[in-house]
């Protein structure tokens, strides 16, 4: 039990170390650096910015040192809690990030809880009622969610509720909340905004968890136990949920490790659409901009995020379920 | 599961269903399972549809896709007549002039003469399989006048035949998947199975690659890749190393279930049957071990499509994937991504519908195959 | 002051096609579209000049006014300069208060806050884009030889903070700031005509002068338009730039080495979590970034730009009163929301989210903005810009990598050819909805550097024919079985790249369309849809055939060159090799070898010496052979697709019919956006 522990958590050490490096590599893949984006900018806003001045600059951000250099620097000054300067932003990474980090969270888990109670249900309701009228219908919706581009979807919906409804355009917050400070008033209209991207970014991974649900609830119900209790005459809801579906969430509660960067990523996509306050349109911005700090940063938090995630649902299965401290022994 | 498919069989002749089913191969029992699975079936036959469009595409498409034309830009749809005035079967579009109105700044489109069809007509030219170089076309106009067309979803900003254009749009989309699958299949087995077989440091080493390509969040790990491609590639290399990308983040879905079934046959009474009959590893493997889980692999690798399909619309929307002038869903589905088109060619949206299908279809194809895997389930 | 003034007009007069006449000549090229009813005249606020009918008392906001009873500003007559500029307000004298909505995209969108505090500039257009009207100096004048020009700036001005305005913040900038070697690496080409640099000296307090070795006749333009010595601190300060001619002596003394030492600086530096003195001064000395920073202009920055919100609020010691002696602005704030993608900006100003927005608005859904004109409560106004292309087609004529290419690309007839081979109806008609003017890259006819009517059409319309015989008579007969010509040297297909960028207009599609055209003359063109950074590092390193850009700005060939001529190493589509042995003076990159860039180089050399006239004529002399060469090709011009579709709330009073599109009008910025105010 503690040898598993250890080793759990050693390996989540060893791959929070890969993520690092992978995410500095790749934020360093691109050709180009940050100056010649700022070069860039400068001259799309007509200025100019001297060979002279560039080299000045390289020279201030380090850029004309080796790599590993530079991926040295960075991960000692992330493990002392100082996560660099952004580029584009000019101040801290932690302060542009700052909210936007809280607002991705609490979005993916607004999704993952939409996601939950759309598929749990379903999933229950598909396995009991096998090949049911239901259990077609639901679970072509739920494709049907899954297959749509949700990037489109989000336009589309927000473009309607434009017309239509004359709801704004975007965001998460109402204009008069914008630069209001946190009142009740305040989240309850953020509260209001919540919906619309969560639903969307819901649907995509809806689907897999009713199909993953159904699938392990109708293994559960063929098993002797389940036979046994209706055998024994016990009414059917008693049969169904006193503990197939307690067994069966066990291997749904595992996808939870997986879902969460899948609905990182998606919330990129879908929070540029709807303009949504989150990392992901910093993320987005930040690669493209070469702005190293704040890139390696969201994707090296994004990525220790999921680590401990699958960390944290890893230790709770050991807990709710013996069989599986048992196999991990 | 075997009691109710006895069952069922027996209803007929159970005796020698009885017989056949005990000496029927896997493939044929995976088969007859399968073929019951009347949503999986036809998801197979709408496949199988999809992948003929894509083999022939410019046979399909009307116009030439890259043909553009300031004077039917954002056209819509046009409905084919099927009979004419006097009730004869002589199917007919009514053709259109635009021109664009002063105040609103909308291009109007007026409805000017009745045009018939016809089939098998000459058009652009193309070489079909990269073989026989042709111009014949399944639909066209009969004898169009300047400026006629046939646009039988409507055009694009650039006045471009969008049916034309998701013809071959399927092509590539389908091809870059299917690659894509093929490669991340090797990918999967490759690791999969060394994985489950050597075990040890190796299966860990694996299992935590594995673990780390999943917990990293996909868009910045494409937009990485994708954005260091080099600059002087072509098209066509852009194409296959989009498919590469996509492919190299996939693969460990197909290697965990490789590996899972690899782990757990190796626990069942058959394979112990022939360890103990003398059989060798290799042997094992592939006469016995691989033929049972051939099905499962199917069914993984049509449930492995969709996600590289969505990969692909994704990218070309984060403007990293394919670029024009290459057609694939994701670039319609670019040029659908704005107001304009939302309001003044809604019909541009049409571009999503054979990416919903075939998703689809690939779901509930890899559906029934997993269910039909498992004949003795 | 009467003489200064008079200067001033003869100046301006000879500087641009100015008159009454051509103001009206500029207002009426609009043409047919005017049916339409959203292109309107130029207008927009005169400067009062006539003493008489100059204000004595003055009047302030009632926030400003609340203050002052409180002690804790001083009374509006102290915070004004003893003459403020009068502005006669478009239409009438507004009321004060209300928000500003706008949209901008980012930390990199600051040019969307600089533009409409543009006014802190020494000298100005005004609305017609061809007068030159006072800002923060009272008089400009040159002496007769050009070779110096005095600066008398408005006594009892005041920063943003209250501290005084003094001849002191121009030698602090000139001594401090431009001429220390860490903060500005190299001396500007703006303050050194003809290679030898000039001085900026403070004479009095209230005067300052502009002295070079050489004539600079060409100072008054450049010190008025969007350059790097004139164009104001709020654009020649942002983010890394160090130039705008003056700066706020008693705030930003604290951060140089100068005024305490090395180490005290990087200590206070390191405090504040910067790395070092020069990260600390670039952030202290950005407007957008730093609401301590004192300014001129009518707003300062209260939240930064690098927050969701850019958030800027009325500067209580603006200099500018309207006729009944009111301080400008009339708003209260300007409230910019961070927009993470521009389809989400351009319904928000749809649904009328937005008070006034006219950047970052796509042409492409003018049809879209019109229907919802009602349902947002806006009117919409199509501004039509005087540069002559908006999609223009570098030619890169510094190229070598690929000799056969190279040589095609030298080859006039071959740029000729190409050009003659693009339909640029269809073009206008699908991208620009026909609101443009196809032709050359020449800049509209009511500029005063148009060569003349007939450059416009010269080897800029349609004739496949023509452009087939062209390219068989230069030796590029032999064709694939797709009818594509092949090269000369190894039978292969002859491939150009095309490279574009996803920024401003759809130009990836654009050239999509070109190349379908350019199929017709049997020429093959890949064109290459890249990230802006990729794209601009390909065109440092020489590697790119063509390159699409706009070519704005060069409606006034001097104040803004690049775009028309490799003269700028920074944006050199047409040749970097030349652009920077031209800006090198010789010393790096390669000199041109054809003739006819040969002979633009030494006029453009020749023309910061010479009188407006002349030098107009110089200008024209260029633009011909440019034209007549085809090293860019033009396509559609002088339409509103660039910053000219312009959203304007029905609430809001004092918005000009038409605005002045232009690079030297600092677009909004001419329009003065002081005097917009909120009707209720």
């Amino acid at each position: 039990m503690i040898s598993f522990f250890v080793r759990r958590l050693l390996l989540a050490i060893l791959t929070m170390w890969v993520v690092s490096v992978l995410s500095y590599v790749i934020i360093q893949l691109p050709p180009g650096d940050f100056v010649d984006t700022y070069i860039s900018q400068q001259s799309a806003s007509g200025s100019t910015v001297s060979a002279a001045e560039a080299q000045s600059l390289r020279e201030l951000y380090g850029l004309d040192q080796p790599v590993w250099i530079q991926y040295g620097k960075w991960i000692t000054r992330i493990l002392t809690g100082d996560f660099g300067e952004s580029m584009e932003w000019r101040q801290p990474v932690k302060d542009v990030i700052g909210d936007r980090l809280w607002f991705t969270v609490l979005i993916s888990v607004a999704a993952l809880l939409v996601t939950w109670g759309l598929a749990l249900p379903i999933g229950i309701y598909s396995a009991v009622r096998q090949y049911s009228f239901g259990d077609y219908a639901f679970t072509l919706i739920g494709f049907v969610g899954l297959a749509v581009p949700n990037f489109l979807l989000a336009l589309i919906i927000m473009y309607l509720s434009f017309r239509y409804l004359g709801a704004n355009a975007g965001g998460l917050f109402s204009a008069e909340f914008e630069l209001a400070p946190w009142s009740w008033a305040k989240l309850w209209d953020l509260i209001k905004h919540l919906p619309l991207p969560s639903v969307i970014l819901a649907l995509g991974g809806t689907a897999q968890l009713i199909r993953i649900m159904r699938a392990n609830l109708l293994d559960e119900l063929r098993r002797p136990y389940v036979v046994t209790a209706r055998a024994k005459g016990l009414p059917e809801r008693w049969v169904v949920l006193k503990y197939p579906v307690r067994a069966a969430l066990n291997p749904f509660a595992s996808t939870v490790a997986y879902l969460f960067p899948y609905l990182v990523s998606g919330s990129v996509i879908i929070s540029i659409v709807l303009s949504l306050p989150t990392v992901g349109p910093l993320l987005v911005r930040s690669l493209i901009s070469q702005d190293m700090f704040l890139a390696g940063t969201i994707v090296l938090l994004l990525g220790v995020l999921t680590v401990i995630g699958t960390f944290i649902s890893d230790l709770v299965l050991m807990w709710v379920d013996p069989r599986i401290r048992h196999q991990m022994d | 599961m075997i009691a109710r498919l006895f069952g069922r069989t027996s209803r007929a002749d159970s005796a020698s269903a009885e017989e056949r089913f005990a000496v029927a191969s896997q493939l044929q029992l995976t088969w007859w399972r399968f073929r019951r699975h009347k949503l999986a079936l036809a998801s197979g036959v709408i496949v199988i549809l999809f992948y003929l469009v894509a083999a022939f595409a410019d046979f399909l498409a009307v116009n030439d896709p890259q043909d553009t034309d300031s004077r039917r830009s954002f056209a819509p749809p046009q409905v084919i007549s099927l009979f004419d005035d006097d009730g004869s079967f002589r199917p007919y579009v009514t053709v259109i002039r635009a021109r664009r109105d002063p105040r609103t700044f909308r291009m109007v489109f007026d409805q000017s003469s009745k045009v018939y069809l016809t089939m098998f007509t000459p058009g652009y030219n193309y070489t079909l399989f990269g073989l026989f170089e042709t111009n014949i076309h399944l639909l066209g106009l009969k004898d169009p006048q300047p400026g006629d067309g046939l646009y039988l979803l409507g055009t694009d900003r650039l006045g471009r035949d969008l049916w034309s254009r998701m013809m071959v749009a399927t092509r590539v989309s389908l091809t870059i998947g299917l690659a894509g699958v093929i490669i991340s299949l090797f990918l999967g087995i490759l690791l999969g199975g060394i994985s489950a077989i050597y075990g040890g440091v190796v299966d860990m080493a694996i299992q935590r690659t594995i673990e780390i390509i999943r917990s990293m969040p996909t868009i910045p790990l494409w937009m990485g890749l994708a954005a260091a491609l080099p600059s002087d590639w072509s098209v066509m290399q852009i194409y296959f190393a989009i498919t590469v990308i996509i492919a190299l983040l996939a693969w460990t879905d197909l290697a965990r279930v490789v590996r899972g079934k690899f782990l757990s046959l190796r626990e069942e009474d058959f394979v112990t049957a022939a360890e103990l009959a003398g059989a060798g590893q290799l042997r094992i493997i592939f006469r016995h071990m691989l033929p049972s889980f051939l099905s499962h692999i199917i069914a993984a690798t049509s449930l492995a499509l969709p996600a590289m399909i969505i990969s692909e619309t994704s990218l070309s929307f984060l403007g990293l994937g394919l670029r024009p002038p290459a057609i694939s869903w994701g670039i319609l589905l670019q040029d659908a991504q704005n107001i304009e088109a939302l309001a003044l060619a809604p019909w541009l949206l049409m571009a999503a519908v054979p990416v919903i299908v075939i998703i689809l279809a690939f779901n509930f194809l890899g559906d029934g195959l997993r269910d039909a895997a498992d004949p003795y389930g | 002051m009467t003489t200064s003034r008079r200067q001033f007009l003869t100046h301006s007069t000879a500087v641009l096609a100015s008159t009454v006449a051509a103001a009206e000549a500029l207002a009426q090229g609009a043409g047919g579209l005017t049916a339409s009813g959203l292109v309107g005249r130029l207008e927009g606020s005169e400067v009062v000049t006539d003493p008489a009918r100059m204000p004595r008392t003055f009047k302030e906001a009632p926030e400003l006014a609340q203050l002052v009873q409180q002690g804790r500003l001083p009374p509006v007559a102290q915070r004004l300069p003893e003459e403020p500029l009068v502005l006669k307000p478009l239409n009438e004298v507004g009321r004060y208060g209300g928000t500003w909505r706008r949209g901008f995209v980012g930390p990199g969108d600051g040019e969307n806050g600089n533009r409409i505090n543009a006014s802190d500039k020494l000298i100005f257009w005004d609305y017609t884009g061809a007068r030159i009207i006072p800002s923060i100096a009272k008089s400009v004048v040159m002496s007769d030889d050009g070779k110096v020009t005095r600066v008398t700036l408005r006594k009892g001005m005041k920063w943003s903070d209250g501290a005084p305005f003094t001849a002191d913040d121009f030698e602090f900038w000139f001594e401090d700031i431009y001429s220390n070697r860490n903060i500005v690496p190299t001396g500007i080409a703006d303050l050194s005509p003809g290679g030898r640099p000039g001085r900026i000296v403070k004479i009095d307090e209230v005067t300052v002068e502009f002295q070079f070795e050489n004539p600079y006749f060409l100072l008054m333009d450049m010190l008025a338009g969007d350059t790097l010595i004139g164009g104001g601190m709020s654009v020649g300060m942002y983010q890394q730039r160090s130039f705008g001619c003056y700066a706020p002596k008693h705030y930003l003394k604290q951060f140089l080495p100068k005024y305490s030492s090395e180490e005290q600086v990087n200590a206070r530096a390191r405090a504040e979590g910067f790395e070092g003195w020069l990260r600390m001064l670039h952030n202290k000395k950005d407007w957008n970034l730093n609401p301590e920073l004192p300014v001129l202009g009518p707003w300062r920055t209260v939240r930064p730009i690098n927050t969701p919100t850019w958030v800027l609020e009325r500067n209580p010691f603006y200099y500018t009163v309207d006729t009944d002696g009111n301080q400008l602005p009339y708003i209260n704030q300007i409230v910019m929301t961070l927009a993470e993608d521009l389809e989400v900006l351009n319904l928000r100003a749809m649904a009328g989210q937005y008070d006034m927005q006219e950047r970052h608005i796509d042409l492409a859904k003018l049809p879209v903005i019109l229907e919802n004109r009602d349902r947002g409560n806006y009117d919409l106004h199509l501004d039509l810009a005087y540069n002559g292309s908006d999609t223009t087609i570098h030619f890169n004529m510094s190229y070598t990598a690929d000799a056969e290419i190279a040589k095609w690309i030298n080859n006039v007839d071959f740029r000729r050819a190409l050009s003659l081979g693009i339909d640029r109806n269809q073009m206008n008609e699908t991208f620009w909805l026909g609101l443009g003017t196809p032709g050359s890259t020449c800049p509209a006819e009511s500029m005063p550097q148009n060569p003349g009517p007939e450059w416009r059409a010269k080897w800029s319309t349609l004739d496949v024919a023509q452009a087939n015989r062209m390219l068989d008579a230069i030796g590029l007969t032999r064709k694939d079985s797709e009818g594509f010509r092949l090269r000369t040297d190894n039978g292969q297909r002859l491939r150009f790249q095309v490279q574009t960028v996803r920024a401003f207009l759809p130009w990836p599609q654009q050239l999509e369309m070109v190349a379908q055209h350019w199929r017709r003359i049997g020429i093959f063109a890949e064109v290459r849809e890249m990230e802006r950074v990729l794209a601009f590092t390909r065109t440092n390193n020489n590697e790119h055939h063509m390159h699409v850009w706009t070519n704005g700005g060069t409606e006034l060939l001097y104040l803004f060159p690049r775009h028309a001529i490799p003269v700028d190493p920074v944006e050199a589509f047409m040749g970097p090799e030349f652009a920077k042995w031209y800006a090198s003076n010789g010393s790096l990159g390669r000199e041109p070898t054809d003739a006819g860039l040969k002979r633009i180089f030494e006029l453009f050399r020749s023309a910061a010496g010479q009188r407006d006239e002349q030098r107009n004529n110089t200008a024209k002399e260029i633009w011909k052979i440019l034209v007549d060469n085809v090293y860019s090709i033009g396509t559609v011009g002088q339409s509103p697709a660039l910053m000219g579709v312009r959203l304007a709330s029905r609430r809001m009073g004092n918005i000009p019919s038409r605005a002045c599109i232009a690079q030297h009008c600092r677009t909004p910025g001419s329009s003065r956006p002081e005097t917009f105010y909120y009707k209720s």
